[in-house]
């Protein structure tokens, strides 16, 4: 009894479902705000997210580290890091932000804003690690662009070495 | 007994039947809207492959909006039942791996309204699963605009 009902549930499923794939398709065809079936870029979506990310200014980061309420993320690469960096920031490169995402969600970084930078007003690293780091459940990130320069150049605190 | 089995069971798999292609309704028309940003709901699941996702977003809807129809006219009543518990049980293993995962993203299940996913959507889902198998099952036909091809 249970396995003739199934038999014919299967049966009547195949029918809905070519049905269905014939009229989405054709009416997607017809519409003016059709999509393109195979078309989808991943790549153009995070592009958008990235350029949308909030950006902090100088003043602001400093006064929130004053008041110990940020993590600094330093999204170049290795070398410059060690080189010099926001004193108590921590090495993130967009590729690895995976791997620090769960460590930034514990108890210790909780409701702690998180700012990213970079060197140059051009340089993309800062939103792509900061992107990367949201995407990741890690929370909410800022982004202060020109940060190390800029941060230099105030004579805020630095220091040297890994982390 | 038997009047349990001969009218609360179909009684009860009407009702069901009812609900759910309420809510395929709702949540298909809302899809079909916009079908763009349903494809970036799709996406927000990180679950499938870019090519994969504008097919899903044209199809899926259209899926919703057919069975809710066979649903409430009670053609191919068993077929539609098993392709909506087939789409709770995709549904629930996408929000599982996500709220596991930890990710904070739109639940996409009503288009553009949806709040963020969370495990109350996951009981939902269950629960929406559940009616869905025992319409597929114990579905006698009640109600139906062609009651001759049902049972």
């Amino acid at each position: 009894m249970f396995l003739s009902r199934l038999n014919k549930a299967i049966r009547q499923s195949l029918i809905v479902l070519i049905f269905t794939v014939m009229v989405a398709i054709v009416f997607n065809l017809l519409r003016p705000s059709g999509i393109a079936l195979l078309g989808f870029s991943s790549a153009n979506v995070i592009k958008q997210r990235q350029a949308q990310i909030p950006e902090i200014s100088l003043s602001e980061a400093h006064g929130l580290y004053l008041q110990k309420k940020v993590l600094f993320v330093d999204a170049r690469d290795p070398l410059s890091y060690e080189e010099g960096h926001i004193a108590g920031a921590l090495n993130i490169y967009p590729d690895e932000a995976a791997l620090y995402a769960a460590k930034l969600k514990n108890n210790i970084y909780r409701g702690v804003l998180i700012i990213t930078y970079c060197d140059g007003p051009q340089c993309p690293l800062s939103k792509e690690t900061a992107y990367a780091l949201i995407s990741q459940g890690a929370g909410e990130a800022k982004v202060l662009i020109n940060g190390w320069s800029l941060w230099l150049k105030a004579g805020y605190p630095v220091e040297k070495g890994r982390d | 007994m038997i009047k349990f089995q001969r009218i609360i069971i179909p009684l009860s798999s009407l009702a069901f039947r009812l609900i759910l292609a309420i809510i395929f309704f709702y949540a298909g028309i809302e899809k079909i809207a916009d079908p763009g940003e349903f494809a970036v709901a799709i996406y927000n699941y990180q679950l499938l492959p870019d090519i994969a996702v504008n097919t899903l977003a044209v199809i899926l809807p259209w899926l919703e909006i057919i069975i809710a129809t066979c649903l409430v006219t009670g053609f191919y009543v068993r077929g539609a039942a098993l392709i909506s518990s087939a789409l709770f049980l995709t549904f629930a293993t996408a929000l599982t791996i996500n709220l596991l995962r930890g990710l904070d993203i739109s639940c996409g299940c009503f288009g553009a309204a949806s709040g963020n996913i969370n495990w109350l959507y996951l009981g939902r889902d269950l629960s929406l699963l559940a009616i869905s198998i025992f319409v597929m099952v114990c579905d006698r036909g009640w109600g139906s605009l062609i009651a001759l091809r049902s049972n």
